[in-house]
């Protein structure tokens, strides 16, 4: 028992080994650390104000963790394409929010407009 | 020999169906995504968004023709559909502001606007207020002058009357103020012609008739009882007529005023004494007042 034991931390110990050799690749901490500016950028940008770009920040966290998942299991190369789609994800957050307060801030000129042209024909 | 090349059919149908391989959903959401913006305001209003969305969807379709639906394909398709998105989102963005843009200019334009309207308003509120004052200032000047015009109206009629009553008898009666001036003091016996004292006298009740103002004036002779009535009747209208005529040379206009000869038919005394017929000889002028 404690033989297979052993033996098995071995074969896990080899595969995380030549993962993390095969993968090759360096840590994707540029990009994870942008990625992370983004999502800040957004969330100050009021994404959580709206539903659509809450939404979007939802989805930039949840790979930003799985890409420090990855990035501890070794897996950098998989981490390099999660932190890719964090960064879209939070990118559009931002736009989405923005979005929304233009057209919030359009329509409050519409409204003021028409009340001043109604007091106007008074 | 026939295993080996059933093993290539067998290897090859694997790779045909591997070709045949049928595009990740990512990447078909990636394709509707980018079509949308393409077709959408992102081509006019944020074409470098659009265009690194085209080069994301480019790099997935390359992908996909070479690796097939395996990574990286997934991961590019669904970075390439949030860059289409963000290209919508980015249009979006700017349509909406030159919208506020459009509705801040009109709320500028309609508030100067307003404000013209409001100062016209205003301007013309105190036209009319400075008019009013003005018609009030004038309506107050003519009272003003009008309550002058009276009081010195009043005083010269009083003043006129005062004169008058130095000269002759003056009455107030129902058919007007009656001035009598004795027959003796206008006129030689039997004569009409004025005398030159009754001159003097007419020409003060000419000025205090034309100060005081009236409606119309009637001339009056009248006679004592003594000697014919036609007689009478026309002496005293010939009498009446030379005070009507010297009383119109001194300014009092002709068709205001009339002349009766009315001999003795009104006397005012005893015709038995003659004193009573004194006073009966007379000339009344009766003048109708302005109201």
């Amino acid at each position: 028992m404690l033989r297979k034991l052993a033996l098995r931390m071995i074969w896990v110990g080899f595969v995380a080994a030549s993962a993390a050799a095969c993968g090759g690749a360096a840590v994707p901490q540029e990009t994870l650390t942008a990625a992370q500016a983004s999502v800040k950028g957004a969330e100050v940008g009021g994404a959580n104000e709206d539903p659509k770009a809450q939404l979007h920040l939802k989805l930039a966290n949840e790979q930003i963790d799985k890409a420090k998942k990855l990035i501890e299991d070794g897996k950098n190369e998989e981490a390099a394409r999660v932190i890719d789609r964090a960064q879209a994800d939070a990118e559009l957050a931002l736009a989405l929010a923005q979005q929304t307060k233009a057209m919030k801030d359009a329509k409050d000129a519409d409204e003021s407009l028409g009340k001043l042209k109604r007091k106007l024909s008074q | 020999m026939f295993r080996l090349t059933s093993l290539a059919c067998l290897a090859f149908l694997g790779v045909a169906a591997c070709g045949a391989t049928l595009p990740p959903p990512e990447l078909v959401d990636a394709r509707k995504a980018y079509d949308r913006a393409s077709k959408g305001l992102a081509a006019q209003l944020a074409p470098a968004q659009l265009d690194t969305a085209k080069q994301a969807l480019d790099k997935a379709e390359k992908s996909f023709e070479d690796q097939g639906d395996g990574v990286p394909t997934p991961d590019l398709a669904y970075i390439a559909e949030r860059k289409a998105e963000l290209a919508e989102a980015t249009a979006g963005k700017a349509a909406a502001e030159r919208d506020a843009e459009g509705a801040d200019k009109k709320f500028k334009d309609a508030q100067l606007e307003g404000l013209d309207k409001t100062k016209a308003e205003l301007n013309k509120e105190r036209q009319n207020s400075e008019k009013t004052k003005a018609e009030l200032e004038q309506e107050k000047k003519e009272l003003g002058e009008e309550k002058v015009a009276r009081a010195e109206a009043e005083r010269k009629a009083a003043a006129a009357m005062a004169s008058l009553q130095e000269i002759a008898k003056v009455k107030e009666e129902a058919r007007g103020m009656v001035i009598t001036l004795s027959g003796s003091v206008l006129f030689a016996t039997g004569k009409y012609e004025l005398l030159p004292i009754a001159r003097d006298k007419l020409d003060e009740v000419a000025k205090a008739l034309s100060d005081q103002g009236f409606k119309s004036i009637v001339v009056e002779g009248h006679t004592d009882s003594k000697g014919r009535a036609s007689d009478n009747d026309m002496l005293s209208l010939k009498r009446a007529d030379s005070v009507r005529s010297y009383l119109v040379s001194r300014g009092i206009p002709s068709d205001k005023i009339t002349s009766q000869g009315l001999g003795s038919s009104r006397p005012v005394a005893d015709n038995g004494t003659a004193d009573g017929r004194a006073n009966n000889r007379r000339v009344e002028i009766v003048v109708s007042p302005l109201k």
